[in-house]
């Protein structure tokens, strides 16, 4: 099937825009359009309290969670760079289950806490993988991917070990939020959320030329006058922050990030200014879509969301993975 | 007026190991020098210190373009003054050559604006200059090397600075291509004025280009003078440790050097 550019781009957008819109109407019970319009009617408030809120957070963080994997994809030349394999995500996880564990004292900062945790985290882990990078001399790709991987470990057996130190309540709060959920959504956080994914996503899009040359390699970039290490170090933060926030939220979802740039890249091609905008609308769809899949798959039974995306995540990753050794290389 | 390219005592070490030093020469604007000296002599070392590419490594002594201390310049402002051209090989971005090319106007786009006139006669003049306007919607990956030698070529040039820095650009060629670039190069030296750094191992490359010749071994400055010295052979046994026969080309009358046997 050969389309033009703009019949794509015109096709992805109507397919996301009606799936997110039609979104929240379904559920356990489908919820009729028309008894909207009746205030006060039970089916208008789980509307308007329940499934509005959750399908734009599930929205955003699926967006968030693409922007920042396109970032990371980018700027290591690796489709695998996403949040995860960066140790970002689990860095995040580390600082909210600190504040999970830790949260009767600190309750005076109410649930901006758990963002907050997750944002150190996040910054903590991205810090020590610049660290160990720039000890091992330059800003050499391999080098800071696997001190990712290594980070990612060693936050991830923290967060083990932090669970363990807990009670039982505290454990199993632990262990839900881990699996990736947005079933506990706080309304009043949904604003930090979609400040700080759409704030991120323009700064990132106004980055879309730096990323551009950094794909083609950071050499290439500095002699065209990208001042790299600076642009790399805005974006990281940028991204790292976009995650944070997410992982605040809805616990670290896995495999959105490495996906859908992924597959807009395949389809749309390699200009940022085009990829962004592509991998926000369809990182919001995809996990709007998962989220739909764990309210009503077994409902009344809610599956974690982390687990979808990891049963469809896993096998794309294999599949990249394949045709990644049969040109050889990845890009 | 002041030197396009200016350095005195120039060095630069990495973690503590010095792999060059005292690196002092100066070029007008518009001159032509070959950089020849053994693997590991520094000779990329020295076009990535004008292109501020060198990592965490030091550098020492003074570094100028155009009059003005390498530093006092941003990066993007550089970009505008002086072009690079790596080393084949390197992974190729998958783009036609027409998008790679217009990356190269990133130095005068502020934000994300399309481009302008300015810019599209910049790339229209950088691919006919190359003769690769009728590539210019092919990707680079199906290029042949010598086409995507050009190709790389015709993006430095897009990127319209007066000094162009180029890392072995033949040597990756079958002879004819590399003769092709090497007459691209001279001519663009002639004819638009640009001043050319090219890094070589092909030691006929200078005594046929004329200009000038750098000629470095273990990161120190072994000579630097014109070009037809390096004829008088004693340059080149220092640096190689090697000897050399020069010949006359029947043809052109130029001089033809050839390593011997050992």
């Amino acid at each position: 099937m050969h389309l033009t550019f703009t019949q794509k781009k015109v096709l992805l957008t109507t397919g996301c825009v009606l799936l997110v819109v039609c979104a929240p109407f379904w559920g356990m019970t489908v919820i009729s359009p028309f008894s909207l319009l009746e205030s006060g009617s039970p089916e208008a408030e789980v509307f308007w309290r329940l499934r509005l809120p959750r399908a734009v957070a599930a929205f955003l963080s699926g967006a968030g969670l693409g922007v920042s994997g396109m970032v990371f994809q980018a700027m290591f030349r690796n489709p695998l760079a996403t949040p995860f394999t960066l140790g970002v995500s689990s860095g995040a996880a580390f600082g909210a289950s600190v504040y999970f564990r830790f949260s009767a004292p600190l309750l005076l900062l109410g649930g901006a806490g758990s963002l907050g945790a997750a944002l150190c985290g996040g910054l903590l882990s991205m810090l020590m993988v610049y660290l160990i990078t720039r000890a091992r001399g330059g800003f050499s790709t391999s080098v800071m991917l696997l001190a990712g991987v290594i980070i990612n470990f060693f936050f991830s057996s923290l967060v083990a070990f932090v669970q363990f130190w807990s009670n039982a309540n505290d454990s199993l709060r632990i262990m839900h939020w881990l699996m990736g959920s947005l079933a506990g959504l706080e309304i009043a956080r949904l604003a930090d959320l979609a400040f700080i994914i759409v704030a991120g996503a323009l700064l990132i899009f106004r980055l879309s030329p730096e990323l551009d040359l950094l794909t083609a390699g950071d050499e290439l970039a500095a002699s065209r006058g990208v001042a790299v290490r600076q642009a790399k170090v805005t974006l990281f933060i940028v991204a790292s922050v976009m995650v944070g926030a997410v992982v605040s939220l809805g616990g670290p979802i896995g495999f959105v990030g490495m996906m859908t740039p992924h597959i807009c890249r395949l389809w749309l091609g390699w200009a940022h200014r085009q990829l962004l905008p592509a991998t926000f609308v369809l990182g919001g769809s995809f996990l709007t879509l998962c989220d739909l899949l764990a309210r009503t798959a077994l409902a009344p039974a809610e599956i974690p969301i982390g687990i979808i995306t990891a049963l469809i995540g896993a096998p794309f990753f294999l599949w990249t993975l394949f045709r990644a050794n049969q040109k050889g290389e990845l890009f | 007026m002041s030197a396009a390219i200016f350095c005195e005592n120039l060095g630069f070490s990495f973690s503590g190991e010095p792999c060059l030093k005292t690196i002092t020469f100066s070029l007008e604007k518009g001159a032509y020098l070959s950089i020849i000296g053994p693997n590991g002599a520094g000779k990329s070392t020295l076009l990535k210190i004008f292109l501020r590419l060198h990592g965490t490594g030091h550098a020492r002594g003074l570094a100028r373009v155009h009059g003005c201390p390498l530093a006092s310049y941003s990066q993007r402002e550089l970009a505008r003054l002086i072009a690079y051209v790596p080393q084949a090989g390197d992974r190729l971005p998958p783009l036609t050559v027409a998008e790679f090319l217009q990356l190269s106007r990133y130095p005068y786009a502020f934000g994300a604006k399309g481009l302008s006139a300015e810019d599209r006669e910049a790339l229209d003049k950088a691919l006919a200059h190359t003769d690769m306007t009728r590539l210019a919607a092919r990707r680079l990956d199906t290029l042949s090397g010598g086409e995507r030698q050009k190709a790389f070529l015709a993006a430095a040039l897009a990127q319209g600075a007066g000094i162009l820095l180029l890392d072995e650009p033949a040597s990756s060629l079958d002879p004819k291509h590399a003769a092709e670039v090497s007459l691209l190069l001279k001519t663009l030296n002639r004819e638009q004025g640009i001043t050319m750094l090219t890094v070589t191992h092909d030691l006929n490359h200078p005594l046929d280009a004329g200009g000038q010749t750098l000629v470095l071994r273990r990161g120190e400055q072994i000579f630097f003078g014109p070009s037809d010295m390096l004829a008088r052979g004693d340059i080149l046994e220092a640096a190689f440790n090697h000897t050399f026969t020069f010949l006359r080309h029947p043809a052109t009358g130029k001089t033809l050097v050839l390593a011997d046997q050992p």
